[in-house]
């Protein structure tokens, strides 16, 4: 069973490594994610070298994508933890079954089996309960792909217990012993830099700086995940949004927006872009008073003129 | 590991490129060059596409790496990465330019590890009492040329400030909520009657900060390092909200939230909000109350102004705006660098019409004095 999977993996990878690299970018875009060489380079190594990878980047241009495509592509189990503040092992690691462990309690209280018994029954792993980092490391037919989102989110003590778990991937609950990785999972974290991340920790793991897209990468981009537009229409959005981005709001529109945008003229039956229908989509783009403020003052002649031009 | 098959990528090249980019400024280590080894390894030879992302990948751990790379490769390789330029002693003939990098000027700087090497020698001379005298200098009398080394005690002890304040916890007179995990542990011996009741405590919560800087002319010469000061005490708090002052009032917290010190230094520097311009303390804090006024919590919130108040507007508007601020906050702060003069008195207009109203009216003009601001924290 373990080695069935492994081979799957070996066969959707080429051995050589141009091939490799190469099966990965169209593997990706098969799947609906348009890459790079140098992205797909960066995956490449973490399926090779066994690193994890740190993808840092704006908001909105598919970071926590980059994870889930890959398992897709590796055809494997996707493990999510989401962090935030105050994020603490009891629900990253594990946590045991409190209820349920009571309940148990009150059952054996008859029976005459002797306190160690009854410990060593409170505290097996029918008690556990895992969180995704333990099942991380539990899998057991192939490696799993561990999405690690936010990690800026979470605390520095949280970060210095990562660090252990990348190091060796065995977690030590103190009841029942050492759990140590049957399959050394993909790592992938994600970070929106709002806080600067340990050393250590970076020094771990491989580095991806996603950046904007050009405009022809975001053409495929909206290409790829709507082949129904008009080939005019995505040309405009793709240009206002770029132009949107040299605007200075205070929070620029991704990827994400550019695709919930063109999304949404579509849904209206737009066959091109308006100044009603820039302001009918503002919501898609902007996601503030004050930035909605500035495309509008920006002159939307003007940006609409500049992506005529780009789209003639 | 690696086969010499192709010139250009045999072990020796890799690592002669993985130091010439230290030199440069990238921040990759011995632990970095292995990788980088391993990496070209699982590559291959002959793939120039794959040389420069795996080295980039593996060389780098920040955008500001991310960012130097491509120069470095360009310049090390020529560009082509079909054959290497012989380097031989490049990273020496290159090596002024990484010092270039930092000596910028103040604003752009913010800390370079690199500074405070470069004047290592007589920086560990001086050691123990230069450190002191550093601290106790007052910042707009202080040479330019000792600014790069205060930059460096500063931002080392504002850490560890906020550091010391992160540890330190509160005497509970409130339990927290029980502690099932431990409880049950603990009644096992009693057959699972849970007869000791184990707690957890939370983590005590800090205080939300607002701070109001003042950035007008008088003020100039503090300004960077309080800047830097309120940069260091985000870490401390749970939440914190921070603006500019001098005649309009601009909010800067997101800037600070999501950017790194340099690049928030950068930021600020570009900024038209008139930096060392006239200053309306009053008029910035009906602003202020106008707009953000929800921003305040009578239970935590502590708000602090620092400000030598000289002020051009009406005192009698800055003391009806700081009673109400005052009524919306658990701690009023006032900072000013003047006290720092040895025969200063709060006369002038705007402190006098604002000391009825303060808690806590303290010095900010040299390190010491920031520093002994950690009690009142």
């Amino acid at each position: 069973m373990v080695e069935a999977t492994n081979m799957g993996i070996v066969q959707d990878l080429p051995s050589g490594p141009d091939q490799g690299v190469d099966a990965i970018v169209t593997g990706f875009e098969r799947l609906g994610y348009v890459t790079d060489r140098s992205l797909a380079t960066a995956v490449y190594l973490v399926t090779k070298l066994g690193k994890p990878i740190l993808v840092e980047g704006h908001a909105g241009l598919g970071k926590t994508e980059v994870a889930k495509v890959l398992a897709s592509f590796l055809n494997t189990r996707l493990i999510r933890l989401q962090c935030y503040e105050g994020l603490d092992l009891s629900s990253a690691v594990y946590e045991w079954n409190y209820q349920k462990q009571l309940l148990a309690i009150k059952i054996e209280e008859g029976s005459d089996s002797t306190v160690e018994e009854k410990e060593r029954h409170i505290f097996s792993r029918e008690f556990l309960l895992e969180r995704p980092l333990l099942q991380s490391i539990q899998v057991e037919d192939a490696s799993p792909v561990l999405l690690i989102d936010e990690i800026d989110r979470a605390d520095e003590a949280f970060e210095a217990f990562l660090l252990e778990l990348l190091s060796d991937y065995q977690i030590t609950i103190p009841e029942m012993g050492t759990v140590q990785a049957k399959h050394v999972p993909y790592v992938v974290l994600t970070s929106n830099r709002s806080r600067e991340l340990g050393d250590a920790l970076k020094r771990r793991c491989l580095y991806q700086w996603i950046d904007y897209p050009s405009l022809e990468k975001e053409m495929k981009i909206v290409r790829t995940r709507l082949p129904d537009i008009e080939e005019k229409l995505a040309r405009q959005v793709v240009g206002y949004v770029q132009a949107v981005r040299g605007l200075n709001l205070s929070k620029p529109p991704g990827v994400a927006e550019t695709l919930d945008c063109a999304e949404a003229l579509v849904a209206l039956g737009k066959l091109q872009l308006d100044e009603e229908a820039i302001e009918q989509t503002l919501g898609c783009i902007s996601k503030s008073v004050d930035d909605n403020a500035k495309i509008r003052s920006a002159g939307l002649d003007k940006t609409l003129g500049r992506s005529m031009e780009e789209a003639l | 590991m690696i086969r010499s098959q192709g010139r250009w990528t045999d072990a020796g090249t890799i690592v002669e490129f993985c130091r010439y980019a230290r030199a440069q400024g990238l921040s990759s280590g011995v632990q970095e060059t292995l990788a980088a080894l391993e990496a070209i390894a699982a590559l291959g030879p002959n793939n120039s596409d794959g040389l420069k992302f795996g080295l980039r990948s593996t060389l780098c751990s920040s955008k500001d790496d991310w960012d130097l790379f491509d120069d470095c490769f360009q310049t090390f390789w020529g560009g082509a990465s079909t054959l290497p330029r012989r380097t031989g002693n490049a990273p020496k003939e290159l090596a002024p330019r990484a010092k270039g990098r930092n000596s910028s000027s103040l604003m752009a700087s913010g800390s370079g590890d690199d500074v405070s090497s470069e004047q290592g020698g007589s920086q560990a001379i001086a050691g123990a009492s230069s450190h002191d005298r550093l601290t106790k200098a007052d910042f707009s009398t202080l040479p330019q040329n000792d600014m790069a080394a205060l930059e460096q005690i500063s931002l080392r002890l504002f850490k560890q400030m906020s550091r010391r304040l992160a540890r330190r916890r509160r005497i509970g007179t409130v339990r927290g909520q029980i502690d099932l995990r431990r409880t049950i542990r603990r009644s096992i011996p009693r057959g699972g009657e849970p007869i000791n009741l184990r707690y957890r405590e939370r983590k005590p919560r800090p205080h939300r900060l607002v701070t109001l800087l003042d950035i007008s002319g008088s003020m100039s010469s503090y300004s960077l390092f309080l800047v830097k000061f309120l940069y260091a005490l985000q870490k401390h708090f749970r939440h914190v909200d921070t603006f500019l002052f001098s005649t309009g009032l601009t909010e800067i917290t997101n800037l600070f939230r999501t950017q790194r010190l340099q690049d928030a230094l950068k930021a600020l520097s570009q900024k038209p909000a008139g930096w060392s311009g006239g200053t309306s303390i009053g008029g910035s804090l009906r602003e202020f109350n106008q707009l953000h006024r929800r921003k305040l919590r009578s239970s935590d919130t502590l708000f602090v102004v620092l400000s030598d108040g000289w002020d051009t507007g009406d005192p009698g508007v800055l003391a009806a705006e700081l009673a109400v601020v005052k009524r919306r906050v658990r701690r009023l702060i006032w900072l000013t660098p003047l006290l720092g003069l040895k025969d200063y008195q709060p006369i002038t207009s705007g402190i006098t019409a604002a000391l009825p109203y303060l808690d806590v009216f303290a010095p900010a003009h040299n390190l010491e004095s920031l520093l002994a601001l950690e009690k009142h924290l």
